[in-house]
């Protein structure tokens, strides 16, 4: 679905509509934010525009002890506020379905980030909680990294009492800031036992002393291993941090493991908190933003792409499984990859010697079975000793034997299952192929373009229509390729049917299509086929979409039961 | 170098102001690896005993840990039949400014203090668990066969 939004022109209208819906959302969100900045310049603490607890009051009553400072804070970084305004992960996220008509039901709200945006999002948070705590830069970086960026807590926690939040996050009560110094005659480094007043030495706010080289050591070696804010004075049963400011101050001059720190603290911030994650491509430096809370999974599928072209599933980083939510998607993948199915297979088709236990396959022949292994004679039908059946060789007259009737049914019950499972299988395996080979069709629809192009003298906007189907194939081939998981663990019900009915809809005009694209000669002039392509690429678009919507609608009215 | 500077203060400190009730000198051809005859505490099973220990500092000492182990064998639940001893300043609790006199005070604390619930040795710590008084017999037993009676 990248496609959609990377390449607007390729696809239909309803994308730029997407696209644009994103910065429509920022500038919504801004404005907002505009309005707060008012309200506290007023004073107004009553009636701040954010009205949904009584967080804003608290927020303003202490923006109001210090207004110079919270005045220029305010407007200098009020573009940066965002959505993380409200920075809370998932608790005022509305799910999935807004009222605003732009977004279709199953897509959810995300963004995505590079690491650079990620650093100045970082930096925005730090800047507007700053006057809020009315702590050094320092120590509102520490508390918030201690907190997982969750600001509201943290600004519970700091109002009740300071000192211990402080103490708890590793950070110093006493902020005087970190320096570096020499020239006290009674300082000895405990590291490395250097002494006197030649002595340069790290000073950090909890007052434990090393010499810079010691601390530098110490320190790099910690930005080796990955640690970014989590390292803490080498002075033992100190619990306080090496804080930002610090760091840079040791780290100075030297570049790489500047930038590894740079890289750790980024990477922690996206790793602490819940509404972001890495894109899982291989190498791909983005990262998502996503409020979709991890309660909401099992009936939604958030579903994201980022810039690099991946598309994935925001709350399983499996790739996009769309329409199944994550716990179904899992579970199917599982199941396709153990073997229980081979087990199955064995406990349909095979049964034990009575004697020796082997496992035989019954593959011709009549019932009178002598088990390779141990020479014992039996009869397939009933598993009783054959020297019971006297001459009857080919029919069993035990057959109706109570027991051997339940050993049928079992056997035929778990004959049933697997063939539910292959007949689901099949189906699934049959589109994640044909997806495959839309990969190469891509490739030839592409040359039958250019030959278009060529033949008729049509313009490149002109065959445009080829590769759009194209591309309404592969996503359709995706979503079918999950509903048949989602089929595969339905409860058979009405609601079941209506379901069914959408697939069959979507599959059948998705083949047709398929069809068209892969074989366009065979379906009468360029003119025809091209209005037909249209066509039906618009209808099965159209087929996809009432399958998205109301299956996201489904699952979020608990419309179906799946098996557990 | 810094880091030998350190061991040579620590070394003269270790001989200067010794810990009561510990023995800890480098061997003659290198500085990094230290003899220890510690002396069990009182009120322990390890009473009345002189175990011995050696210790060797890394290169990469003071910033990675040293690395000590039991030449004698112990029955203690933190401490393996090879003489490894499970202490969590040897480990990810190591700080470049505790020294190789805190390091032998943590250990002598370990003899004094065993703790079953994070064992090394996984049959002693449950016997610990199970019927302490058979335990403490046990290393009151094998202090006497094994460690060097005091002098």
């Amino acid at each position: 679905m990248y496609k959609y939004e990377s390449d607007s022109d390729n696809f239909m209208d309803e994308d730029d509509e997407f696209v644009d819906y994103s910065e429509e959302e920022h500038d919504f969100t801004d404005s907002e934010f505009a309005m707060d900045d008012e309200n506290s310049d007023d004073n107004d603490t009553e009636d701040a525009g954010i009205a949904h607890d009584d967080r804003p009051r608290r927020y303003a009553e202490t923006q109001a002890t210090q207004p110079t400072q919270t005045q220029n804070t305010f407007s200098a970084d009020a573009g940066d506020f965002e959505d993380d305004f409200y920075g809370i992960d998932g608790a005022e996220f509305e799910p999935v379905i807004s009222s605003r008509g732009a977004k279709r039901p199953w897509e959810v709200d995300f963004k995505v980030y590079d690491p650079d945006e990620l650093q100045a999002k970082q930096e925005a948070i730090v800047a507007r909680m700053e006057p809020v705590l009315a702590t050094s830069r320092d120590a509102t970086t520490l508390l918030l990294r201690s907190y997982l960026w969750k600001d509201e807590p943290l600004v519970e926690d700091y109002l009740t009492d300071p000192e211990r939040t402080l103490t708890k996050a590793g950070v110093a009560v006493d902020q005087t800031r970190p320096c570096i110094q020499s020239g006290d005659s009674a300082f000895e480094c405990k590291i490395c036992f250097s002494e006197g007043s030649d002595e340069e030495y790290f000073a950090p706010s909890c007052g434990h002393r090393y010499c810079t080289t010691c601390y530098k050591t110490y320190l790099v070696g910690h930005v080796l291993g990955g640690a970014s804010w989590r390292i803490k004075c080498p002075t033992p049963k100190c619990n306080m941090l090496v804080g930002e400011e610090g760091a840079r101050l040791l780290l100075a001059g030297d570049e790489e493991s500047l930038a590894r720190y740079n890289t750790n603290l980024t990477r922690s911030f996206v790793n602490d908190r819940d509404s972001f994650v890495w894109c899982p491509a291989p190498n791909c430096k983005y990262a998502i933003e996503c409020h979709v809370p991890r309660s909401a999974l099992r009936t939604t599928v958030p579903s994201v792409a980022c810039i690099c072209g991946n598309q994935f599933c925001f709350g399983c980083q499996l790739s996009d499984h769309m329409p199944a939510p994550c716990h179904l998607a899992s579970r199917w993948l599982e199941k396709c990859r153990d073997d229980s199915e081979t087990s199955s297979w064995i406990k349909v088709n095979t049964k034990e010697c009575t004697k020796c236990k082997s496992t035989i396959e019954k593959n011709g022949g009549c019932n009178h079975m002598t088990c390779r292994e141990c020479r014992y004679e039996f009869c397939w039908v009933c598993m009783g000793p054959w020297s019971e059946h006297g001459q009857h060789f080919y029919n069993c007259n035990r057959f109706n034997e109570e027991s051997s009737k339940e050993a049928r049914d079992s056997v035929s019950e778990t004959r049933a299952q697997l063939e539910r499972y292959i007949h689901y299988f099949t189906r699934y395996n049959n589109h994640e192929q044909s997806a495959k080979l839309a990969r190469k069709l891509l490739a030839t629809t592409e040359k039958n373009m250019e030959q278009l192009q060529r033949e008729l003298t049509l313009s490149w906007i002109e065959v445009q229509f080829l590769s759009d189907a194209v591309d309404v194939l592969s996503i359709c081939r995706s979503t079918l390729k999950w509903t048949y998981v989602l089929a595969f663990y339905m409860k058979p019900d009405n609601q079941m049917i209506i379901f069914e009915n959408n697939q069959s809809d979507l599959e059948m005009a998705t083949e047709q299509l398929n069809d068209l694209v892969e074989n366009p000669t065979n379906h009468g002039a360029i003119e025809d086929i091209k209005r037909k392509i249209i066509d039906k690429t618009t209808y099965v678009k159209s087929r996809w979409e009432t399958l998205l919507s109301d299956t996201t609608l489904g699952l979020q009215e608990n419309r179906w039961q799946f098996v557990d | 170098m810094a880091a030998t500077k350190r061991i040579l203060k620590e070394v003269e400190r270790l001989n200067k102001d010794p810990v009561p009730g510990i023995l800890a000198q480098p061997i003659e051809s290198n500085i990094r690896y230290f003899e220890v005859y510690m002396d069990g505490p009182a009120q322990s099973p390890y009473e009345g005993g002189r175990f011995k220990l050696e210790l060797f500092l890394p290169e990469e000492y003071p910033m990675a840990p040293p690395k000590v182990r039991f030449l004698t064998k112990m029955y203690h639940p933190n401490i393996d039949k090879l003489g490894r001893i499970c202490l969590d300043i040897l480990k990810d609790k190591w700080s470049p400014a505790l020294q190789i006199r805190t390091v032998l005070l943590s250990i002598q604390a370990l003899l004094s203090a065993p703790n079953p619930d994070d064992p090394l040795a996984n049959d002693v710590a449950e016997q610990w668990k199970t019927n302490e008084k058979l335990a403490i017999q046990t290393a009151t037993q094998w202090t006497k066969m094994y460690a060097i009676p005091p002098q």
